[in-house]
């Protein structure tokens, strides 16, 4: 009595009710060319290391739902999860077999473990990028009530240079939420009181309840309070404007800088070793699935953005290896790293 | 009446032949998810998930939903028929429901938990039907300070739970502190007392600690016995609660609802919490505290009651807010965001039809799962013909399945071995392990909320004065506190110290 079967046996009953439809199976030319002879014979796993139902979870399934239209290919969605992705992470750097079954489906925080926290077990070439997915840019939220309401960012920033101290914003501890602050009062002499929350949801939470100032999070995540007219966009730590959120600026652009860039990125890699014909089909299943206008719609219906110079790149591994050298430099700057 | 006018629009939405359909689904699976130990209804989500994607959205969201509350109806049946909770938030029943299989009067437990459930779950329906927005505003006041606050005075309602030795409780609280410490330290983002194992970098996981110490420790104490059952099939009497029971019950019950209502709508809460508390609360107002632990009803009507309740309670911040308090409403909040629907401020005006379909379909699920639940009561009773020799190996088997479908992570396998022997020899050593799984759900919770509320604070502790609401938890909390200490005074002769 293996329950799991039980629920999938249940599942299918489901399904046999005739309300799942049946996708018809259109595979393109350009991915069946490259179909190896022996790959695959079984289902391909696409581990997500954060749980199910968040944001990359989400993106995940999507993907996978895509990808299996575009190769009918079989692909099953694992949460290995734990450690704040650093469980998932190692599975995939040091655990899984490099035989193409296994797809890591990531985020660009990877980087961060592999550098400060992995101990020189695992490094991030360990895993190799085969396709960008899509980006959300690291945003700053404030209450539309309270003391801060109305204000624009660098009005915030200046009340916590004048009073250093005041000013409460929430931050991710040994993550991005908590560099972008550290840049921040670096580039501005601003001395902001940094709360600390385990994820960017508890911290919009906590602006909504009034116990912090400033928020930070992901417009995919905030926008139903940015609908509801709770909260506002303040700051973006992106290159450029994002399409979603066209009157709110950058960073970059207030201060004249270029440092402020701090976005998730999520994109598909497999570990070392794949073989390369096998890689080259999962990619090129992968890319079938996101010129899917239909994916595409759904990415864009939850606000996920896409980064043009990555969607444009044509050597994704490369590409990204640059970003995280370049989030490197960082923390070699600020004497995380040596 | 407006919110009973929509109440009524949603009961439209729901009554089709196929979304009802789905909420009987949901609402089976639910309990069978309950009833196999290990296989909680976060697993179980995540495997159907991907099954909504094809259903309208409140035919999946209400399915979804049906299997998290129908989990809590079907959580208690191992708890009290073998003495191995089926989920965590059911280890309280344990306490009394399985003294009183023993006795003879599991039927009556199950029947008892069953209605306890029922009654809660539609009681906090009717809650978040009529008082939604206020309570909403309510949630959002929780925070750092008064998060704080109310796990200190959940942490004191504890010292209630600690039978036998009082020195043997206290330490076991400590070490489930110290167990909870474990991970990543929430300020400043490094790993504690890990010893450079990355499995250990997101801290113990609590299901492999409920499943090891309660149930293979459980299992490794009967071993000694295995080729005899302690409950013989002769002994099983009374399939249904008797008047009697019933007049010691509804009260509890009621305040059960509350209970488990108030912990799972505030963000530090959830229906573990809830289950504790309500016991510590009955325990507290009976007239014979003695009783519990040696089968009384009360015990097992009111943390089920709780357990419930939480799960309605978490709704709204859910449903009216976008914020899940948990990880199962978290993966909830992501069926919605799949179904192309943005949780949030705006999702109850915004889509009425969904909200008030999935409010409709919950006070359904209930009823289906009472007139589910009542009589396989007397089914389940029935299990304890089985032999345990062929029961146990079974239950172990899905203890194991169920623990590793939670992160796919073998490692979690080795904790709950782990904790199972450690279990087995604390046991033997007559040590209780209720104050240690309570300091180990609300500590990281509390220390968070303490480190939290010192940086926000610009007069240090003194924050924890200057919020009305967090100040009259702290003051309740030491007032409280006090009263442990003055009542259980005299009585420490009488414990096992000696």
């Amino acid at each position: 009595m293996n329950p799991k079967k039980i629920l999938s046996i249940l599942g299918a009953g489901i399904m046999a009710l005739g309300f799942a439809c049946v996708a018809s199976a259109q595979i393109s030319p350009q991915v069946a060319k490259l179909k190896p002879k022996d790959f695959p014979t079984q289902s391909i796993e696409y581990t997500v290391v954060y749980p199910a139902g968040g944001a990359l979870d989400i993106t995940a399934r999507l993907l996978a739902k895509h990808v299996e239209k575009a190769t009918g290919d079989k692909i099953l969605v694992n949460n290995r999860t734990g450690g704040a992705g650093m469980v998932g992470h190692t599975y995939l750097a040091t655990g899984a077999k490099p035989d193409g079954y296994t797809v890591g489906v990531l985020v660009n925080l990877v980087w961060g473990d592999a550098m400060l926290r992995a101990n020189g077990r695992w490094a991030y070439t360990d895993l190799e990028p085969i396709a960008y997915i899509n980006s959300d840019p690291l945003t700053w939220v404030a209450s539309t009530e309270g003391p801060y309401k109305g204000m624009s960012a660098k009005q915030i920033i200046q009340i916590a240079r004048d009073k250093p101290g005041t000013v409460r914003v929430a931050i991710v501890p040994g993550s991005m939420w908590e560099y972008l602050v550290e840049q921040v009062e670096g580039a501005t002499g601003a001395k902001f009181l940094r709360v600390p929350f385990q994820g960017g949801g508890p911290g919009v939470t906590a602006l909504l309840g009034g116990s912090v100032d400033v928020a930070q999070g992901f417009y995919s995540e905030f926008r139903g309070y940015v609908d509801a007219n709770k909260i506002v966009p303040i700051a973006l730590a992106s290159e450029q404007r994002t399409t979603y959120l066209k009157d709110t600026p950058t960073f970059n652009e207030i201060y004249g800088s270029k440092q402020f860039v701090w976005n998730i990125i999520r994109f598909a890699v497999v570990p070392k070793g794949t073989p390369a014909d096998r890689k080259a089909y999962l990619a090129a299943g992968l890319q079938a699935a996101l010129k899917d206008p239909e994916l595409l719609a759904e990415y864009q219906k939850l606000g996920m953005y896409f980064d043009p110079a990555l969607v444009k790149s044509t050597n994704i591994g490369a590409d990204l290896n640059a970003l995280a050298l370049k989030e490197r430099e960082f923390y070699v700057k600020t004497g995380r790293l040596k | 009446m407006d919110a009973f006018h929509n109440l009524m629009m949603g009961f439209t939405v729901i009554f089709t032949p196929q979304n009802l359909w789905f909420c009987f689904l949901g609402s089976v699976v639910g309990t069978l998810v309950g009833v196999l130990p290990g296989i909680g209804p976060l697993a179980a989500l995540a495997l159907l998930l991907p099954v909504t994607f094809q259903l309208a959205p409140v035919a999946g969201l209400g399915m979804l939903t049906a299997i998290f509350y129908g989990a809590m109806y079907g959580g208690s049946t191992t708890s009290i028929l073998v003495n191995i909770p089926g989920e965590a938030a059911s280890v309280v029943t344990a306490i009394d429901g399985h003294e009183m299989a023993k006795q003879g009067r599991a039927g009556a437990a199950l029947g008892m938990a069953a209605m306890a459930s029922f009654v809660a779950g539609t009681l906090a329906l009717i809650a978040v039907t009529f008082f939604s927005p206020v309570l909403t505003a309510f949630a959002l006041r929780f925070g750092p300070p008064e998060n704080f606050g109310l796990m200190l005075f959940g942490l004191v309602c504890t010292l209630y739970m600690i039978s036998g030795s009082k020195i043997k409780g206290v330490l076991m609280l400590a070490v489930g502190f110290l167990a909870a410490t474990v991970g990543l330290d929430v300020v400043n983002g490094r790993d504690r007392f890990t010893l450079g194992n990355i499995n250990l970098a997101g801290g113990i996981e609590i299901l492999s600690v409920v499943i090891g110490l309660y149930g293979v420790a459980e299992i490794l104490v009967n071993c000694e016995t295995i080729t005899k059952n302690h409950m013989l099939a002769e002994r099983i009497r009374g399939l249904w609660p008797t008047l009697a029971d019933w007049r010691a019950s509804w009260k509890p019950m009621i305040r059960g609802s509350f209970v488990g209502f108030f912990f799972g709508l505030v963000p530090g809460g959830g229906p573990v919490t809830a289950s504790f508390m309500s016991y510590a609360l009955e325990r507290r107002v009976a007239k014979d505290p003695s009783r519990f632990g040696k089968g009384a009803i009360e015990g097992v009507a009111g943390p089920e009651a709780a357990n419930n309740a939480a799960v309605s309670g978490s709704m709204i911040p859910l449903m009216s807010l976008g914020i899940p308090g948990n990880a199962v409403t978290a993966l909830l909040l992501g069926a919605l965001v799949i179904q192309g629907i943005q949780p949030g401020p705006m999702f109850i005006t915004q889509r009425p039809d969904l909200f008030w379909g999935v409010m409709a379909s919950m006070y359904v699920g209930n009823v289906f799962l009472l007139l589910l639940n009542l009589p396989l009561a007397g089914l389940w009773a029935q299990c304890l013909r089985i032999p345990y020799r062929v029961l146990f190996p079974m239950i172990l088997l899905l203890s194991i399945v169920g623990t590793y479908s939670a992160n796919k992570n073998v490692f979690d396998l080795w904790v709950m071995l782990g904790f199972g022997v450690a279990g087995y020899v604390l046991r033997k050593l007559q040590y209780d392990f209720s104050p240690f799984l309570i300091a180990f759900v609300l500590a990281p919770i509390l220390e968070q909320s303490l480190r939290q509320s010192l940086v926000m604070s610009p007069d240090g502790v003194l924050i924890f004065m200057q919020r009305p609401l967090a100040a009259g938890l702290v003051v309740a909390s030491v007032i409280l506190a006090v009263l442990v200490f003055r009542q259980r005074k005299p009585i420490q002769p009488q414990g096992d110290m000696s």
